[in-house]
């Protein structure tokens, strides 16, 4: 399995995750890797997706695996002469068997376009949104992981995966407290994280180095 | 100051679907600012709508080849986005760009239907444009409109300086390059539009005077025309994601009620040879899974088995599928069966009986019928049948013909299956008499007749096992029919609906019928006028358009219908519509 680390930016942070996987068959056709089909009445390409990334919210760390037997390199080089530079890959992987991304990753770090401080641990964060017309009001502190600081600006690592805290509720709630100093494109997320069997957080960058290789 | 096109962006993550508005889609081609004139092309529907129209990819594709010259795009936002865009003074920007409309040289509307009309006043009036083309003054771009409607442009003339009638190629392109020229030599826009006259297929309607002739712009080289070996592919999900392949212009089959049967006349096939070697390379740069061999009459094209066979190792190395739409009945093979296994295979009857099918002059046999048992050979289980209502002559028994269609073909898959499980879907338009075909002066069948015929035809169908109706409303077929044949008195109704909060009129949860029915008693305008039976020897508004095919051949056809008198598919020889006076039928 090869797992490219691409960017999501510029137009490609309003593609939502399944037009993103409709797009995917297309650029890794027109990039001619030859991926692996599953085997069965109905095959479909083995290619597999870290987290959906909320509508709007850019991103410098989306992952894809994809099954070839083409070298990493090799995949990553055709796979950016068929994207445009908003989805570009910077990195890959090669590593043996899938994975499994969507399932293990369970926390992601956001820029949010607030100042330092706009988030204080101890006063905790309240998100509210729309599900079935109704509007729904959620304590996310706990969803909340970490929170640091980079150019002036918040950073906070949120629940990924399973258990998940949505990068533009999140922007919503420091909206409606009059925190924001932009929009919520200007949201980007850093870098996502699986859990290390100590427990702590642990890059997706280091942990797919470190996968066992074929 | 923020742009208009980041000003956008920020509204977009609180709209639906945002990636329709921002452009960059793959395959945009890369323009500098420093082109000589600038195009845009205006769909007036939604995003996955437009971005699946073949016609609007080859016009833009065709001026884009050009370095000095650009073409973008824009398509209607919908409500959503429209009142952010109106609350916060942003307009209509292209999507290359982020170019206000106003700003550039042409903006071209492509009519592909009449309940499209409001939606260009939508979006003239997001764009800061005035309606009327009397009302636009030597800073406006020149707003032209082309496509299938223009075929009887009268209703929505006022709209536009130009109109493009007849196929766009080469038209556009001279356009853009006469503003350019006008420009340059700082022309008034009446004196472009003077020049603009003297293109074939232009019609202007400011300057169009009694008695004369717009003759149909036709395409003469079909082989060697434009086709876009590289079409932008969607952001969000379109209608249709894949390679459209258009096989050949016109149709031979002469059905009577077809309006793009007459109006892409004559017939021009493009070699196989070439088919293949497009599909291959638009494959290739877009990544598409499917190639749709598209046409008015798919099986009929000469060239198909031999195309087929040029894809096959093709589509298989690739995992392409071919998808073969538009398939008449007597031209349909079990070979094509097994070669695009679809889950569905649809066809079009079109009516019930020999006798009604006669009429109209769908040559389909009751045994050509038999020859979907080909398809359920092949695997199929699950077919769709295309029917209209309210044809010319139609009966209650041409109706129960439609249900006894459904429970010949159950019969049918159970013999050659032994299964029960076939589904088939029964489709039914409402007739609707265009302009420029045999039935151009038919009556279209009252409001309370088609609910009657639509209820009986239900009551039949649901008798039958696996089969599922729908049809089509009936306000919107009446609406579809008055803008059709209507004359230059319905813009004034067209501004009067869109006023009163008419707007994508072909979405059926959108379709207003009582602002249209206000619009009409206000402008003082009777809708029967235009939906009745019309005098064969009346003037009609859109005589001075000139398809190649003639009056004469029209009204005669008309006779034979009421005769019950087919005529032959054009491949087995020249019927003498006229429509080769602009271009000799190539058949290959």
């Amino acid at each position: 399995m090869k797992v490219l680390k691409y960017l999501r930016l510029g137009n490609a942070r309003f593609v939502s995750h399944i037009d993103v996987l409709r797009q995917a068959a297309r650029i890794l056709r027109r990039a001619e890797i030859p991926v692996k089909y599953s085997q069965g009445f109905n095959p479909h390409a083995l290619v597999f997706f870290s987290p959906p990334c909320s509508v709007g919210v850019g991103s410098l760390a989306e992952y894809v695996a994809i099954d070839t037997d083409m070298s990493a390199e090799e995949v990553m080089e055709r796979y950016n002469a068929a994207v445009g530079a908003d989805m570009r890959a910077v990195k890959s992987f090669d590593v043996a068997g899938n994975p499994n991304l969507a399932g293990r990753i369970v926390a992601a770090d956001y820029l949010f376009p607030c100042p330092v401080g706009s988030y204080a641990a101890e006063k905790g964060l309240r998100i509210e949104f729309s599900k079935k017309g109704e509007t729904v009001c959620e304590d996310a502190t706990e969803r909340i992981f970490g929170v640091s600081e980079k150019d002036g600006l918040t950073v906070l690592t949120l629940a990924a995966g399973n258990v998940t805290l949505r990068a533009d509720r999140v922007f919503d709630a420091f909206r409606r407290e009059g925190l924001c100093a932009g929009a919520l494109p200007d949201t980007l997320k850093l870098a996502q994280y699986v859990r290390a069997e100590n427990g702590v957080l642990r890059d997706v960058d280091d942990y797919l180095s470190s996968f066992p290789t074929v | 100051m923020k742009s208009f096109r980041d000003r956008l962006i920020s509204l977009l993550p609180e709209v639906e679907k945002p990636a329709r508005y921002t452009g960059g889609e793959w395959n945009t081609p890369e323009k500098s600012g420093n082109v000589k004139a600038r195009f845009c092309f205006c769909f007036p529907d939604l995003y996955e709508i437009g971005m699946s129209n073949l016609g609007l990819q080859i016009l833009y594709s065709e001026i884009n080849a050009h370095e000095d010259y650009a073409a973008e795009r824009c398509y209607a936002p919908k409500a959503d986005l429209a009142e952010k865009m109106r609350s916060n003074g942003i307009p209509l920007l292209s999507l290359e760009s982020g170019t206000p409309l106003k700003e550039f040289d042409v903006v071209g509307f492509s009519l592909q239907f009449e309940l499209l009309y409001t939606n260009i006043l939508y979006m003239l009036d997001l764009a800061g444009i005035p309606f009327y083309s009397r009302d636009r003054g030597e800073d406006f771009p020149l707003i032209i409109a082309g496509g299938p409607c223009a075929v009887n442009p009268e209703p929505f003339a006022d709209f536009f300086d130009c109109v493009v009638v007849g196929e766009g190629e080469g038209v556009d392109f001279a356009l853009l390059r006469l503003v350019e020229e006008g420009k340059s030599k700082g022309w008034s826009k009446r004196r472009v539009l003077e020049e603009a006259k003297k293109i074939g297929g232009v019609y202007v309607p400011s300057l169009h005077e009694e008695g004369e002739t717009v003759v149909k712009a036709v395409v003469a080289d079909f082989e060697n025309s434009v086709y876009p070996v590289n079409p932008l592919v969607p952001n969000v999900e379109a209608v249709h994601e894949r390679v459209t392949l258009e096989l050949y212009r016109g149709c031979a089959s002469g059905c009577r009620f077809c309006q793009a049967g007459y109006y892409y006349r004559p017939i021009r096939e493009r070699s196989a040879e070439k088919c293949a070697e497009y599909a291959k390379q638009a494959v290739e740069s877009t990544g598409y899974g499917e190639i749709s061999m598209c046409s008015l009459s798919t099986g009929d094209y000469s060239g198909l088995k031999e195309l087929m066979d040029r894809l096959r190792g093709f589509v298989h190395d690739k995992h392409v599928n071919l998808a073969l739409p538009s398939l008449r009945l007597s031209s349909f093979s079990g070979e094509m069966a097994q070669e695009s296994r679809r889950s569905s295979l649809t066809f079009a009857p079109e009516a019930g009986t020999q006798r009604l099918r006669d009429v109209i002059n769908k040559n389909v046999t009751d045994a050509e019928i038999d020859n979907i048992g080909k398809a359920f050979e092949a695997g199929y289980s699950n077919v769709k049948l295309y029917f209209m209502l309210g044809l010319p002559t139609e009966t209650d028994e041409d109706i129960a013909g439609i249900a006894e269609i459904c429970r010949r073909l159950r019969g049918l898959y159970v013999a050659t299956t032994g299964k029960r499980n076939l589904t088939v879907s029964v489709s039914c338009a409402v007739f609707i008499p265009k302009p420029c075909t045999p039935f151009q002066w038919e009556a279209q069948i009252s409001m309370e007749e088609m609910l009657r015929k639509q209820n009986y035809l239900r009551g039949l169908l649901r008798a039958i096992k696996g089969v599922t109706f729908s049809w089509h409303g009936a306000e919107s077929s009446v609406l579809e029919a008055a803008l059709a044949r209507g004359d230059r008195s319905l813009s004034a109704v067209i501004v009067r609906a869109y006023e009163s909060g008419a707007r994508f009129d072909s979405w059926t949860e959108q379709f207003d019928w009582n602002a249209w029915t206000r619009a009409f008693a206000d402008c003082g305008a009777d809708i029967n006028r235009f939906t009745g039976a019309i005098d064969p020897d009346a003037d009609l508004p859109w005589d001075f358009i000139d398809t190649g095919v003639s009056k004469k051949y029209l009204k005669a056809q008309r006779e034979l219908a009421y005769l019950g008198v087919t005529t032959k598919n054009c491949r087995e020889g020249c019927n003498g519509c006229g429509a080769n006076k602009l271009g000799r039928c190539t058949i290959i």
